[in-house]
């Protein structure tokens, strides 16, 4: 076993070019997740119980079933019901739905941490239910969230590796056809699981900033 | 849409690809519970080497994606003159991917654990490999369980990859069942909820013993 | 401050109305069939024991908690419910803020928002519901805070304040969107002693000033000497009504000597 590192070089611009790949499609599959999670959280807290039961299903379904699974009906399936999308777009639409059903409960924990009382009193100051959520909910729960969010990005940026099952010319499907084309194995994985381990790196930080940001203000 | 059809047809095929996906998961989650547990005493070891060995192991096998991984451990295998067939290869990859995040959860199991515990088995002579296993181990699995439990559905629905080295689980029987049903949409849902049916059982399960657990600490 | 007045009805009509309200958590009947009227300027409280329902009937008035039976009228108009040939229905959320814009409520636990200054807690509802500018709602916020001797806190963050601060600060909130009427859930309970004055005197104020009140309390001798009308309630009941003189000297029922000898023997 021994390491080429020329063949890194020259396949350089194809790995950078997947790198771009991933990090665009997981970053708008990430806002995808949170406005997702968002949203059914909020649902979920509206006294109907069939909107109830509706989000518990959503959330469920996506917790509970393989992303590979999710990604292969929305490619495969999708054809057959009137739905065509592109590889990419399915990428970041399905990851964006299965990152939201755990987004939504990382925020159903957050709305748990406000006590009652402070809605109570925002109620009968006839505060709208949307300025609650945006000046009173959601600031106070930044502390508690931003932690496990990061960690749900890094999953989810892991996850994207499987967009190159479905075609999609992101780090992983660049990194294949590397391993194709030079019959190299050792050097292409090694500089693929380092530029992964980059990005995850990088995700850390940026939530460990975030974090003390705003454990500073309040 | 013709679900029955789908079904009736191919019924032992999933069936056949369901218990492959569940043994598969089973081994792995087992065999790393082993590793985990070495990797665990590993984390919280005196000997710095080691500790610091350990913590490369955890980052390394929780900081790249699980398909990075598989195809690693599928091409590099051979690279080194081990011919191992698919299964084998599968199984490896998920274990050692599971042994670093359920080392994790065992660290954080044992910390939990008052240390004068483990300094009053010492004064009475107890061995330290006799002390993890008859004083720390048994406690700390109880408490773990339903952070285990969530890494066994997490397993569960990351053995979908191993499809992608050929081997017949329940994504691949899926695979194969398209390819002569023409039917993608249907065929993957049906898998979809075999899924999510066995994901559905592990998490009763786990609350279960959660609501044990919880009675037997009152 | 208003002299004694008689109990019951007075002329004009009510600031808040309630009639035959029920309140049912499941199987436990916690408000059975209430009857309150409060004019304006007057100060009602409502003394009893705990789980009498005291505070429940004040949370129905201001109907955070939904009621199941009866009406509450505030300045005349329903609260809650639209009603069609003596049907209830739920009104809407839009309907319900209006309806209840008149009420300024304090709880016993503040329910201050800890990640706002006092000032920025006065002036959220200006800002938003009000839409004033930044500047015009300070300017009140500060008017407020002045109000309930704050000035120096305004910029400070909850956690920075006395519990008794905390509560004027409550207070002052409540203020500023100008109510006509005030609601105090057990306004001191949730104070140490010695901060208890600082409330009550902020409180006793307001009333002198003819503020509409509501008060449900432990403080007897808040409600002695600032009430219009005292109401003791006991097992979801209005028991026994009327003057402070009525109710502290002269109690007719066996239930309210009784709660009275247990307060003045905890009082020593």
């Amino acid at each position: 076993m021994s390491f080429d590192i020329d063949i890194v070089f020259r396949y350089g611009p194809l790995l950078l070019s997947g790198l771009w790949t991933t990090v665009y499609v997981c970053a708008l599959a990430s806002l995808l997740a949170v406005a997702a999670g968002l949203a059914a959280a909020l649902l979920y807290g509206l006294p109907f119980r069939a909107v109830k039961l509706l989000c518990r299903a959503y959330i469920e379904i996506m917790r509970g079933t393989p992303i590979l699974i999710l990604l292969f009906i929305l490619y495969y399936g999708g054809p057959s019901a009137g739905l065509t999308l592109e590889a990419e777009t399915v990428g970041i639409v399905g990851l964006g739905f299965y990152g939201g059903g755990y987004f939504a409960e990382i925020f159903r924990a957050g709305f748990q941490s406000i006590p009652p009382g402070q809605i109570e009193a925002a109620r009968m100051l006839g505060i709208p239910r949307p300025a609650i959520v945006a000046r009173i909910q959601i600031p106070q729960m930044l502390t508690l969230i931003i932690p496990p969010s990061t960690n749900q990005v890094i999953i989810l940026t892991k996850e994207s590796a499987l967009l190159s099952i479905i075609t999609v010319a992101e780090l992983t499907k660049n990194t294949t056809q590397m391993v194709n084309e030079t019959f190299a194995v050792v050097e292409p994985y090694v500089a693929v699981a380092l530029l992964y381990w980059l990005i995850i790196e990088g995700i850390a930080l940026a939530g460990g900033a975030l974090e003390r940001r705003f454990s500073r203000a309040s | 849409m013709d679900f029955l059809g789908v079904i009736t047809s191919h019924y032992n095929a999933f069936l056949v690809g369901a218990a492959m996906t569940a043994v598969v998961s089973a081994v792995s989650i087992a065999l790393g519970m082993i590793l985990g547990l070495w990797l665990a005493f590993g984390l919280i070891s005196r000997n710095r080497p080691l500790r610091r060995a350990s913590a490369v192991y955890r980052s390394a096998w929780r900081g790249t994606p699980i398909l990075v991984q598989l195809l690693i451990v599928f091409y590099l295998l051979p690279e080194i003159g081990l011919d191992v067939p698919p299964v084998a290869a599968a199984i490896i990859a998920l274990t050692m991917n599971t042994a670093a995040f359920q080392a994790e959860i065992f660290r954080g199991g044992l910390l939990t654990i008052p240390s004068g515990q483990v300094e009053a088995a010492r004064m009475l002579g107890i061995r330290v490999l006799r002390i993890r296993v008859r004083i720390l181990i048994p406690q700390m699995m109880r408490l773990v369980l339903p952070a285990l439990i969530n890494e066994t559905i997490s397993i569960l629905k990351n053995s979908s990859l191993i499809s992608v080295i050929a081997v017949t689980e329940l994504m691949r029987t899926s695979q194969q069942v398209v390819s002569v049903t023409y039917r993608p949409l249907e065929t993957y849902m049906i898998a979809a909820v075999v899924y999510l049916a066995m994901n559905l059982v592990l998490a009763r399960a786990g609350a279960w013993f959660e609501r044990r657990h919880a009675l037997a600490a009152r | 401050m208003s002299e004694e007045a008689e109990s019951g009805t007075m002329e004009g009509k009510p600031v808040v109305l309630v009639e035959g309200l029920h309140k049912r958590f499941g199987a436990t009947h916690v408000l059975k069939g209430i009857d309150l009227a409060v004019e304006k300027s007057q100060v009602v409280c409502v003394i009893g024991p705990s789980g009498s329902g005291k505070s429940t009937l004040l949370r129905c008035m201001a109907f955070l908690d939904r009621y199941d039976e009866g009406r509450v009228f505030i300045e005349n108009r329903l609260l809650g419910y639209r009603e069609t040939d003596g049907e209830l229905t739920r009104d809407s959320e839009r309907n319900i803020d209006s309806v209840r814009s008149v009420i300024g409520m304090v709880f016993q636990h503040y329910n201050l928002w800890p990640h706002m200054t006092a000032l920025g807690n006065v002036t959220e509802a200006l800002r938003v519901v009000r839409k004033l500018g930044r500047r015009e709602a300070e300017h009140i916020g500060m008017e407020m805070l002045g109000k309930v001797g704050l000035n120096d806190k305004a910029h400070d963050h909850p956690a920075r304040l006395s519990g008794g601060q905390q509560q004027r600060t409550a207070i002052a909130r409540a203020l500023a969107i100008r109510p006509h009427v005030m609601f105090f859930d057990e306004p001191t309970s949730a104070l140490d002693p010695e901060l208890v004055g600082e409330v009550l005197q902020v409180m006793q104020e307001l009333a002198s000033e003819g503020m509409t009140m509501v008060v449900v309390t432990h403080e007897m001798g808040f409600a002695a000497h600032v009430a219009d009308e005292v109401v003791f309630m006991d097992d979801g009941e209005v028991v026994e009504r009327g003057s402070p003189d009525d109710i502290f000297k002269r109690p007719r029922s066996d239930r309210l000597r009784e709660f009275l000898d247990t307060w003045r023997s905890r009082a020593i």
